[in-house]
């Protein structure tokens, strides 16, 4: 159950209501529209005053990965959050955090602007569990703001995806920072959006972008995945995807931009479908035909 | 007369539209070791895949039974559950699955084996070697708690020293263990080691003649070639 421990986690919303904050000493932890009134700096990030989500200030080294969960709980509610993470400089820190509706029928809404900011020589290591019901919509997006030196490993995960679900994410990455993204997304009966993007603004910037989309039953699955170099950086793109049902669609649209004679950037995209042999194999091993296309969809999402 | 583990009946089988088994009738009894051998093409590696159920082979005619019961058109995991289990020629490789996830999911009884151990928390049969690939077979068989195991080319991509290591874990696990065992082989030189109650020799998907005596079946195919057995008198039985 995914709200398991969720008391000591260091933010927990459940609907519209904050149920738990814990601080962790020399660092702030607030409810956005809080952290806009008292900290002005805030709003270069937040862009308008929020109605929702978390702040999470990084000043001091924590060694133990931040938690925070957003959960919907009650029928028909719209969240519409706006988030802001900032790592101060050469800070590193992991965060899991947890968005999920704890019922399959509660037809949610769920909105999420979020912005991660990474100051110089930061570093995060990222943990995004999403997990929803049948009837709800969901649509986060997230900038990310590499400053010099930064380092982000970004995960995220949707095996539980909603009816809807479009999903935006933007790297912005200055000079000689890294970033190493994962969406791993197993589509059922969903309809998915994806478009993520990474700018390598700064000289010496690199990227790794690599997407696992499963399409199983009637999902239909759109993905664009950018990059685009404005310096002498690195970037490459691994998109796959599996179509498992007869109704399952999946479109994978990579694309690299390079403005910059010194940038190198590259791809990779396939879509396939489920090995027969493969199939057979594990059946002569005795696993049901459901038992071993689901062993080889966890294998290709690298659950 | 001891009941067969294992009957086929006149079984005719196509792939890829072509009839690939020709009436093939076979028997095998519990705890017993048979070979059956054939010259590329010949329809061992269908036989056994059409023993397991593989759904790219359609049955034409004949019947299956395994411990007097019809399988004809039993599933293959079914017939794995049943305890037919066959040991794959080149298994595929199961990306992102670690052989020890497999084996939780499918073991039915534990089992340990030394030369396994280096290939637990490596994804199945991804960049094997042949040696390692027989091995990630064998535990996987074992763990199924066969009744009886088809070995599809077992000694092929092995040398002599491997050979004889897989040889003496098919001896210990299985045939110490009256596990019944058809070794499927088109060199035969695992034969020397396992030593086969019966050999069996199929050309153009049929089974043409059988013997007890495997060291005379492999001398003649050694001298001859397979297109001799054809004519050959003095083999015991024709089917």
């Amino acid at each position: 159950m995914v709200t398991r421990n969720v008391k000591s986690v260091n933010f927990w919303q459940v609907d519209h209501k904050i149920k738990n904050i814990s601080q962790i000493p020399g660092n702030v932890i607030l409810p956005s529209p809080q952290a806009w009134q008292r900290f002005k700096w805030s709003r270069i990030y937040f862009e308008r005053e929020p109605r929702e989500g978390y702040f999470i200030w990084i000043k001091k080294e924590v060694d133990f990965p931040l938690a925070a969960c957003i959960n919907i709980a009650s029928p028909k509610i719209s969240q519409d959050l706006t988030n802001l993470l900032v790592i101060e400089k050469g800070i590193k820190v992991g965060a899991n955090v947890v968005c999920s509706a704890i019922k399959n029928n509660l037809c949610g809404t769920h909105k999420a602007k979020g912005k991660l900011v990474l100051k110089n020589g930061s570093s995060l290591e990222y943990n995004h569990l999403h997990q929803w019901g049948k009837k709800d919509y969901v649509n986060p997006d997230y900038e990310f703001i590499l400053e010099k030196n930064s380092k982000l490993i970004y995960t995220y995960k949707n095996l539980f995806p909603p009816e809807n679900l479009l999903l935006k994410t933007t790297i912005q990455s200055n000079e000689n920072s890294s970033s190493n993204l994962n969406f791993i997304i197993n589509g059922l009966s969903s309809k998915i959006g994806i478009l993520d993007k990474v700018n390598l603004l700064g000289s010496n910037s690199q990227a790794i972008v690599k997407l696992r989309l499963v399409g199983r039953k009637n999902s239909q699955i759109e993905a664009i995945s950018i990059i685009s170099a404005l310096s002498p950086s690195r970037g490459h793109l691994d998109c796959r995807g599996l179509v498992v049902d007869k109704k399952a669609k999946i479109s994978l649209t990579p694309r690299l931009i390079c403005q910059n004679k010194n940038a190198q950037l590259t791809h990779e995209a396939s879509i396939g479908k489920i090995s027969e042999e493969e199939l057979t194999y594990l059946r002569m091993r005795g696993l049901s035909e459901k038992e071993a296309i689901d062993l080889i969809v966890t294998g290709f999402l690298g659950k | 007369m001891e009941k067969p583990l294992l009957k086929i009946e006149n079984l005719h089988v196509i792939g890829d539209e072509k009839e690939i088994l020709k009436g093939i009738n076979f028997k095998i009894t519990s705890g017993q070791i048979q070979a059956l051998l054939g010259p590329n093409a010949s329809g061992k590696s269908t036989l056994a895949q059409a023993i397991l159920g593989n759904p790219k082979y359609k049955i034409l005619k004949g019947r299956l039974y395994f411990l007097g019961k019809e399988i004809t058109k039993f599933l293959p995991e079914k017939r794995a559950k049943l305890g037919i289990v066959l040991v794959w020629q080149s298994p595929p490789a199961i990306k992102g699955v670690k052989l020890s996830q497999l084996l939780e999911k499918i073991s039915r009884r534990s089992v340990e084996i030394e030369e396994a151990k280096g290939l637990l928390e490596r994804e199945v049969n991804l960049d094997f070697s042949g040696g390692e690939k027989k091995i990630s077979e064998l535990i996987q068989i074992l763990a199924l708690n066969p009744k009886l195991v088809i070995f599809d080319e077992i000694d092929s991509g092995l040398d002599i020293e491997r050979l004889e290591i897989v040889s003496k874990l098919i001896k210990k696990e299985l045939i110490n263990k009256k596990v019944s065992v058809l070794l499927i082989t088109h060199w035969g030189q695992i034969l020397d080691f396992l030593k086969p109650d019966l050999t069996n020799v199929m050309l153009d998907g049929k089974i043409i003649c059988k013997s007890d005596d495997y060291k005379k079946v492999l001398k003649v195919i050694k001298k001859y070639g397979y297109e001799k057995c054809k004519k050959c008198k003095f083999l015991a039985g024709r089917p």
